[in-house]
Order: C-alpha cells, then sequence, then structure tokens
C-alpha cells in the first residue's frame, strides 16, 4: 500500500461523515431563519404573557405572583362574560349569514357569462380594503336616530325613528350588519378560489343529467366548497371574536355594554395597565377560539 | 420522518424534541426582560435646572391636530429665549403609544401631552414636579393642582383650565320671553327648560350626553362645582355623598320632565337638535365653543356662554370639565430642558402669549380653553379675541371669571378612567329610565370598588 492510497483510504470516511452532516443538518439550516423569527416574535411573546398572567404587574415595580387569581377574577366577573356573550351574539348575526351570502355572490361572480365580471369583484373588495375610520363616520351619519338616512327612508313607509346605535337592542345588530358589509367581499373572494378549483365537467355531467342550478349549487358546489368554507368560517370566528376596531369607534362598546366584545373588554384591561388580568384574559380567549376552531374543523371536516 | 417507534409509542428523537421544546419554553418563560423592569428611576423630584447655558436637544410629544400646530408654531418664541435647545416636535397617538413607551423604557420622550384623568394612572413612571413649580404654585388654579397631585407629589406641568359655563341660544330664548341672566340655579333652568318647551312644543331644551365617557366627564364638572370628585386625596370613593345624590337627583328630573334632548356631543342627532333650536341649553366645558364656530350652521351667532346656574345660593357659578398637561417621564434624556420649554409656554408672558394669542390655526386666538396659570387669565387683558360666531361675545371675560370661582380639593383617582364601563354606563341606564339615581350610586360604588380600587 502506497502512502497515496493510504491516504485515500483514510480521507474516504472523512468525505462520507461531511456528506452525512451536511445531509442530516441541511434541513435545519434550512429551517432555521423561520423557526428562530418564529421563536423571538411568536413563541417567546406568548410564553412571557403566560407568565405574565400569573402575576399582578401593572407596567412597573416588581411583579407579585398571584397564581390563578387573574384567571378567577375574570372567570367570575360579569364583565367578562358580558363581552364573551356579545361576541357570541355577533357571531349568530355574522358567520351563518355571511356564508350564505358569499357563497350566493361567489357563484354568481363566477358565472363566466357575467358582464362586467371584473367591476363586480372590485366593487365587492371596495369595503375591505377601506379604511374602518372612514367607514365608521358613515355608519354613524347613516344610523344616527333622528337625521340618518336610514330612519329617513323608514319614515316615507311610516315607520318610526329607530335607535340603531343607541338602543341595546339594536347596536349589535347595526354592528353586525358593519362587519358584513366590510368583510363579505374578502370572503367572496377567498370562495371564487374555491370555486375555480372546481371541475368544470361536473357540471357539464349533471347538465346532461338535467340537474337544476340549484341542485348543481346544493349537490356539486357545496360539497367541494367544504374545505374552503371551513377555512372561511374558522377565520371569521377569529375576527369576530378578536372584534375590537368596529365597536371601539362606532359605539365604544355602548350603549351600556351591549356591544363592548371580548376583544374591545381586554383592551380596557390593558389600557388601565392592568397586565396581568389582561395576559390571563388574553388566554382565555385563545383556549376559547381554538376549541371554537376544532369544532368547527370537526363539524366540517369531509366526510372523505 | 418517522419519530415514533414502530410499536408506536413514541421513540427517542420524539421524546428529546419534546424535552427540549419545554425546556427552551420554560427558559423562555423565564429569561428576557424581567418583569418589573420598565421604568425605574433612582430619584423621583426634578431638581431645578442651574445650567446658565442650557443646551441640548428635546423630544416634545403633542396628539395630532390644532394644538399640535399650535404649540409648534411657538417653538420659535421658546428659541429666543433657549437658542441653544432643539425641540423635535413629534405629533403621536398618545393613549395608543405612551404605555408601552413607559413600561419598555425605549424611545422615551422628554415631555408629553396628557389629558389631567390619566397622569395619576402615569405617576410612577414620571418625574414629581413640586420643586420646579415651587415658585408658580400659588398662581395656578387650585384645581389643576389637585388633579396633578398623587400623594403629595405633582406630576404635570398644568396647562389649560376648562371651566363649565351654560352655553344657550340667546335668540330663541329671547323670542321665548326667557332673560338667560336670570337662571342662577339650577331650579331655575329647570323652569326656563319649562317655558320654553311650552313656548315650543316637542322641543327638549337641555342637553343630556349620550355618550358613557362625557356623561361622566360632565358628572364631574358638576360635581367639581360642589368642590368633590369621585375620590378623595386618600383614593376612597366618595360616590355615595349628598353631592353626587343632588347631581344625580336633578339630572333624573330633567330626563323624567322630558326636558333633555339626549344625544351624543356634537352627533348628528345633537347638532341636528341645536341647529332647530329644540335644544337651547348646554351646560358644557368652554370648548362647546368650537360648536358655533365650526359646526352648527342655522344657529350660528345666536349661542352665548355665562357662568353655570348654582346648585345653592351663594355657590360656585363653574367647575371643571376636562384639561390636560404636560407630563416629564423620569426616562426622559433631557427632563430638565423640557421643564424650561414647558417653563416659558405656561409662565412666561411671551410664551403663553404665543399659546392662546392669534396664530395661523387660531387667527382670533385659542378660545376652547383659558390658561391655568393665573397671571395670564386676567379677565382685562384677553389673551383671545372676542368670538365672531358667538355674536362678537367677550368669551375670555366670561371664562376667565368663572375659572376663578372652580373650587379646588378635587382630586381624580388613576383609575377615573376605567370607571366609564360602570359609573358612565349606569349614568346612561338612568337617563334612559333604567335606573334610580340610588341605584347609579349604589351599583357603580359596589363595581368601582372591587373592579377598579381593589385591584390597584
Amino acid at each position: 500500500m502506497t502512502m497515496s492510497t493510504t491516504l485515500r483510504a483514510r480521507a474516504l470516511p472523512r468525505a462520507r461523515k461531511g456528506i452525512f452532516l451536511t445531509r442530516t443538518l441541511a434541513p435545519y439550516l434550512f429551517v432555521l431563519p423561520f423557526v428562530a423569527v418564529f421563536v423571538a416574535f411568536s413563541v417567546y411573546p406568548l410564553l412571557f404573557t403566560l407568565r405574565l398572567s400569573f402575576t399582578n404587574w401593572r407596567g412597573i415595580g416588581p411583579a407579585e405572583w398571584v397564581g390563578l387569581g387573574n384567571y378567577s377574577y375574570l372567570l367570575t366577573n360579569a364583565g367578562f362574560w358580558q363581552g364573551l356573550a356579545n361576541s357570541g351574539a355577533l357571531w349568530l348575526l355574522i358567520v351563518p349569514a355571511q356564508m350564505v351570502l358569499a357563497v350566493i355572490v361567489a357563484v354568481l361572480l363566477n358565472d363566466m357569462k357575467l358582464r362586467l365580471r371584473g367591476f363586480y369583484r372590485v366593487a365587492f373588495i371596495v369595503p375591505f380594503v377601506t379604511p374602518l375610520v372612514a367607514i365608521a363616520q358613515i355608519w354613524i351619519v347613516l344610523f344616527d336616530q333622528n337625521y340618518g338616512a336610514i330612519n329617513s327612508v323608514l319614515g316615507l313607509i311610516g315607520i318610526p325613528p329607530i335607535g340603531w346605535l343607541t338602543t341595546s337592542a339594536w347596536a349589535k345588530p347595526t354592528l353586525a350588519l358593519l362587519f358584513l358589509w366590510k368583510t363579505t367581499g374578502f370572503i367572496v373572494i377567498i370562495l371564487l378560489s374555491g370555486l375555480q378549483a372546481i371541475d368544470d365537467t361536473l357540471y357539464e355531467a349533471a347538465d346532461l343529467d338535467g340537474a337544476s342550478r340549484s341542485r348543481q349549487l346544493w349537490s356539486i358546489t357545496v360539497p367541494l366548497l367544504r374545505r374552503t368554507l371551513l377555512f372561511s368560517v374558522v377565520l371569521q370566528t377569529l375576527a369576530v371574536f378578536q372584534m375590537f376596531a368596529e365597536p371601539f369607534v362606532v359605539t365604544q362598546g355602548g350603549p351600556y355594554g351591549s356591544t363592548t366584545t371580548a376583544g374591545l373588554y381586554l383592551y380596557d384591561n390593558i389600557t388601565r395597565a392592568d397586565l396581568g388580568t389582561g395576559a390571563a384574559n388574553s388566554f382565555l380567549l385563545v383556549i376559547l377560539v381554538l376549541a371554537l376552531s376544532l369544532g368547527f374543523v370537526r363539524l366540517l371536516r369531509p366526510k372523505d | 420522518m418517522n419519530l415514533t417507534s414502530r410499536q408506536g409509542r413514541p421513540g427517542p428523537r420524539r421524546l428529546i424534541a419534546v424535552g427540549t421544546a419545554s425546556a427552551l419554553a420554560l427558559v423562555l418563560a423565564g429569561c428576557g426582560p424581567s418583569i418589573g423592569a420598565g421604568g425605574t428611576a433612582s430619584k423621583s423630584v426634578l431638581a431645578v435646572p442651574t445650567d446658565k447655558s442650557p443646551r441640548g436637544t428635546i423630544t416634545i410629544w403633542d396628539r395630532p391636530g390644532d394644538l399640535y400646530k399650535v404649540f409648534d408654531a411657538t417653538i420659535k418664541e421658546f428659541n429666543k429665549k433657549y437658542p441653544n435647545i432643539k425641540v423635535k416636535h413629534q405629533a403621536v397617538n398618545i393613549d395608543a403609544k405612551l404605555q408601552n413607551t413607559l413600561i419598555t423604557g425605549t424611545g422615551v420622550p422628554d415631555g408629553v401631552f396628557l389629558d389631567d384623568a390619566k397622569v395619576g394612572g402615569y405617576s410612577k413612571y414620571l418625574w414629581n414636579l413640586r420643586d420646579v413649580l415651587k415658585p408658580y404654585k400659588a398662581d395656578i388654579a387650585p384645581q389643576k393642582i389637585d388633579v396633578n397631585t398623587v400623594k403629595g407629589g405633582i406630576y404635570g406641568v398644568p396647562f389649560d383650565l376648562d371651566p363649565g359655563l351654560l352655553f344657550y341660544n340667546q335668540t330663541a330664548l329671547k323670542n321665548a320671553g326667557i332673560n338667560a341672566s336670570a337662571i342662577t340655579s339650577y331650579d331655575k333652568l329647570i323652569a326656563a327648560a319649562k317655558k320654553y318647551q311650552q313656548f315650543k312644543p316637542g322641543s327638549k331644551p337641555i342637553h343630556l350626553e349620550q355618550s358613557p365617557f362625557l356623561g361622566q366627564l360632565q358628572l364631574e364638572m358638576y360635581a367639581s362645582q360642589l368642590g368633590t370628585s369621585l375620590a378623595d386625596n386618600n383614593g376612597k370613593l366618595q360616590l355615595n355623598s349628598p353631592e353626587y345624590t343632588r347631581i344625580l337627583t336633578w339630572l333624573d328630573s330633567v330626563q323624567k320632565q322630558g326636558l333633555g334632548t339626549r344625544a351624543e356631543y356634537l352627533s348628528p342627532s345633537d347638532v341636528g337638535a341645536l341647529d332647530a333650536r329644540n335644544e337651547v341649553f348646554v351646560p358644557w366645558a368652554i370648548w362647546f365653543t368650537f360648536a358655533p364656530q365650526q359646526q352648527l350652521k342655522a344657529t350660528q351667532g345666536e349661542w352665548r356662554a355665562m357662568p353655570l346656574p348654582a346648585w345653592q345660593a351663594g355657590g360656585a357659578r363653574s367647575g371643571a370639565m376636562g384639561g390636560s398637561s404636560f407630563v416629564l417621564p423620569k426616562n426622559g434624556k433631557n427632563s430638565q430642558l423640557a421643564w424650561l420649554f414647558y417653563e416659558f409656554l405656561m409662565y412666561n408672558k411671551a410664551g403663553y402669549s404665543a399659546v392662546y394669542g392669534p396664530n395661523e390655526v387660531y387667527p382670533g386666538g385659542l378660545n376652547t380653553s383659558i390658561p391655568a396659570y393665573q397671571p395670564a387669565a386676567n379677565p382685562k387683558r384677553p389673551l383671545f379675541q372676542p368670538i365672531e360666531s358667538m355674536g362678537g361675545q367677550d368669551v375670555w371675560a366670561t371664562a376667565t371669571a368663572a375659572g376663578k370661582q372652580i373650587p379646588g380639593g378635587a382630586p381624580i383617582p388613576s383609575w377615573w378612567a376605567g370607571a366609564v364601563p360602570y359609573l358612565g354606563n349606569n349614568i346612561q341606564k338612568m337617563l334612559d329610565g333604567q335606573l334610580t339615581p340610588r341605584q347609579v350610586i349604589d351599583q357603580s360604588s359596589k363595581d368601582i370598588q372591587s373592579n377598579l380600587i381593589a385591584r390597584q
């Protein structure tokens, strides 16, 4: 065995080892930037908040450990439950109606024969991209009890003025209407992408079999849109339970707290620098929304 | 990658991954900025500056809008006296940004414009201005010292005094044969409202605020008139008192007799009722002057201001409603220079004349408040001009005279804004006929005590 052969023989396992290490480590190195950002900006704040939720920290001075004190305070607090109940009621007013409306609009917009299709698509997304504060001001003027356009129109057919934003009976539906108007266009866009993934031959076959448009909608479109609908429901559930800006700008949570959503109630804790309670409130909301989302996933999961 | 063993039990790799993640979670939860680190400074009383030629840069936060422009225009005057102090003047959404900035201690400004009601809540982060304010304290409206005082320390440089006034539609009252100057008590105000209603059926002459926040603020104006507020100097709740009972009973009686317009301040309903001459009495802070100048159309020129009616014969004819001050965070880099800035603007004639006098934003002068510094608020030396859209009335004279009557002894508790979901909402329920004044007091006291005071 010459000297060069010996060296080559020694170098081979080292090279194999290098290749092995490169192959083993490479995937981790590729995902490392994402993991680093994720840990820094998601995992760490989450854990920090969890720790905060067991203290009475108010932003300054030492934090005192209060155990489950913040959680028990919230769970026995009428305001917390009212916030959840308000969000639940808003969910009922918004999400089912929005899904039905969005499916109908998306199906209409997906019709190749529809004229000005592009215009309608843009028109539906405009409310979603318009700043909320501008919309809220329009809403306040439109729904004013004494000088609003809505009551003026209703007055023409003899309906007395309604306190849309000033009575607890009407404030929630009015806010729900604002949310519906603002976000339905976005859901329509999501559903449109789902519709475009449905194979046209299914409709052609249904046509040959003599199925009506409504039958096709119910038996082809809706089942095949199930995943997209599920995604939309989860997305809107999250949005409704986190809803903050709409009641903050339009009703300030009133009248009498009837539009104080779970998100707005959480904000009240934080603005009072009651950071421990705010953190506990956040975690309770996370648990609730997670449970709701998982429930919807189970409920709407395709059987296949 | 299969991390489980063939039997379906967790394999060693999975155990290692879970163990590492758990350890990392514990480390992450425990490390990082310690809870309690933000905004601690060893000293708390700001020392009087002694440097004869002060120099440096200060960062000043003001809220965006007209006041930002007003203060921005005063920097030129300030630099005439202090040429070596550079002012970085920033328009900031203070409510959204201040709390986080103070907690993190990063990018803390040297001076901040802040609502009086919020000063107490931030006092732990702020310089106690007791020593620097000492030469001026005796000349500052007592109410403004009280609202900036927390446990003996003064945490804000008082800016404006916002005296409550009775705004009335002079033309409408004249047509109804009502002499406004005779309305010297709240009972007489009710009598005048009834007379007006007889003259104009369907009208609801007295403003009854529909926003919980502003309704609570207006309640505090009435209470300030009676020399009281929601909590005493020791933070003890004093809502259950004869003064609050009296105010709430009066408001309830206005509502029950159908004499009040239920509307949110300057909402379309409010503006409509004001312009239709259905709402002709507005007991409000001086900043209502904004309405005839900018909002009202049909009744512009018809409005006048007078002192509030008194609760009892010889009682004060005004109370404070709102107001702002300047606070100096302890973690600011140049707090003493910031103090010199505010000292110039508030207590130097050239400074307060620049703030309140005619400027590009307010050609007739800043007429939505008056200075808290009494030598500047001289009824005979107006800083702002008579207001044309109020028939040329000299509101300066009315407001400064009313301001002198505002009693002291009315501190603002740090939890004041947090009481709105309780007291503010309950006032609204009362004005909608759902609660009695007694129920408002009992329910609000219970809620404020358990949700705010007990959790301080």
